[in-house]
C-alpha cells in the first residue's frame, strides 16, 4: 500500500489541518479589520469587529470545505 | 540549511547511483520516496498535476530533511524558524497565483465567488472568501513552525527537569523524552506530508478553477 493511503497516516495529516485553518483566517480577519480602522476610515472598534466575525466565519469555512474535499 | 540540503542530495545521489532493475536497500527508500510524493500529487491534483513534480518533491525532500535532521541532538532546526516557513508558504501562495493567472487570465479572479453563489449575496461573500484566501499562507507557515517549535520547547523543558530532579526523580521526566522524541519523528513526518499535499491543493485550486 502506498503511504499516502495508509489511513492512519492520511488521517492524521488531515486532522492536523483543521485547527490552523480555523485560527489563521480569525488572525487575517482581525489584521484586515485593523488596518482599515487604523489606516482608511478611521472607525475604532467597528472595523476589527466586522473583521473578527467575518475571519470566524472564512476559518468555519475553510474547515468545512477541507472536510467535504475528503469526505467525497 | 546548506547542511540539509547537502544530505539530501547526498542521499538521492548515492540511492539513485545504481539504477538496478533489483533494487538496494537505499534505491528501494528512494523509490518509495518518489512513488509516495507521485501518489500525493495525483490524489490531490490529477494527471495534469505532475509538471509540477521537481517543484513538489524538493520542498518535501527539503522540509524533511531539515525536520528530521533539527532532531539530531545538539543541531538546529531550520523549519523552527518562521522565517523559513513563511518564505515558503509565501513562495508556495505565489506560485499557485502565477499559475492561475497564467492559466485563466482575469477570470482567476472567480476564485472569490464560490458557485452558485445568488447575487444579492456577493457583498458578503467576496471578503469572506478574500479573507480564506489570504489566511492560506499564514496557516501554511505557521503550522510548520509551530510544529516545530512546540516540540523542540517540550524535549527541552522535560531534559531539563531531568537534570533537575538528578538520579532520584529524575527518570520520569527522562522516560518521557524517550516516548516524545518518537513522537517527533512521526510529526516530522507528518507535517512535511501536510505541507506538501496543502501544497498541492493550492496548486490545484489554481489549475481546476471550482
Amino acid at each position: 500500500m502506498a503511504p499516502s493511503q495508509d489511513p492512519v497516516f492520511a488521517g492524521l495529516g488531515k486532522a492536523m489541518r483543521v485547527g490552523t485553518d480555523l485560527l489563521a483566517a480569525l488572525i487575517v480577519g482581525g489584521f484586515l479589520g485593523w488596518l482599515v480602522d487604523s489606516y482608511v476610515f478611521d472607525s475604532t472598534p467597528w472595523g476589527v469587529s466586522v473583521g473578527l466575525v467575518l475571519g470566524l466565519i472564512a476559518g468555519i469555512r475553510n474547515a468545512y470545505r477541507a472536510a467535504q474535499r475528503w469526505g467525497a | 540549511m546548506w547542511i540539509v540540503v547537502g544530505v539530501a542530495s547526498v542521499f538521492l545521489l548515492k540511492a539513485g547511483a545504481a539504477k538496478s532493475l533489483v533494487p538496494s536497500k537505499l534505491q528501494s527508500l528512494a523509490e518509495l520516496l518518489v512513488d509516495f510524493i507521485r501518489g500525493i500529487i495525483q490524489d490531490t491534483m490529477g494527471p495534469s498535476g505532475m509538471r509540477y513534480f521537481p517543484f513538489i518533491s524538493t520542498l518535501f525532500l527539503f522540509i524533511l530533511f531539515s525536520n528530521l535532521l533539527g532532531l539530531v541532538p545538539g543541531s538546529f532546526t531550520v523549519t523552527s524558524q518562521i522565517v523559513v516557513t513563511g518564505v515558503f508558504a509565501i513562495a508556495v501562495y505565489g506560485l499557485s497565483l502565477v499559475i492561475g493567472f497564467q492559466l485563466h487570465g482575469a477570470k482567476f479572479l472567480g476564485i472569490l465567488v464560490p458557485p452558485g453563489t445568488p447575487g444579492w449575496l456577493l457583498p458578503l461573500m467576496i471578503p469572506i472568501e478574500l479573507i480564506s484566501q489570504l489566511a492560506r499562507p499564514i496557516s501554511l507557515a505557521v503550522r510548520l513552525f509551530a510544529n516545530m517549535t512546540a516540540g523542540h520547547v517540550i524535549l527541552g523543558v522535560l531534559f531539563g527537569l531531568t537534570i533537575a530532579g538528578g538520579l532520584l526523580i529524575g527518570w520520569l521526566p527522562f522516560s518521557f523524552t524517550i516516548v516524545l522524541y518518537g513522537l517527533e519523528v512521526g510529526i516530522a513526518f507528518i507535517q512535511a506530508y501536510i505541507f506538501v499535499v496543502l501544497t498541492c491543493v493550492y496548486i490545484g485550486d489554481a489549475i481546476h478553477l471550482h
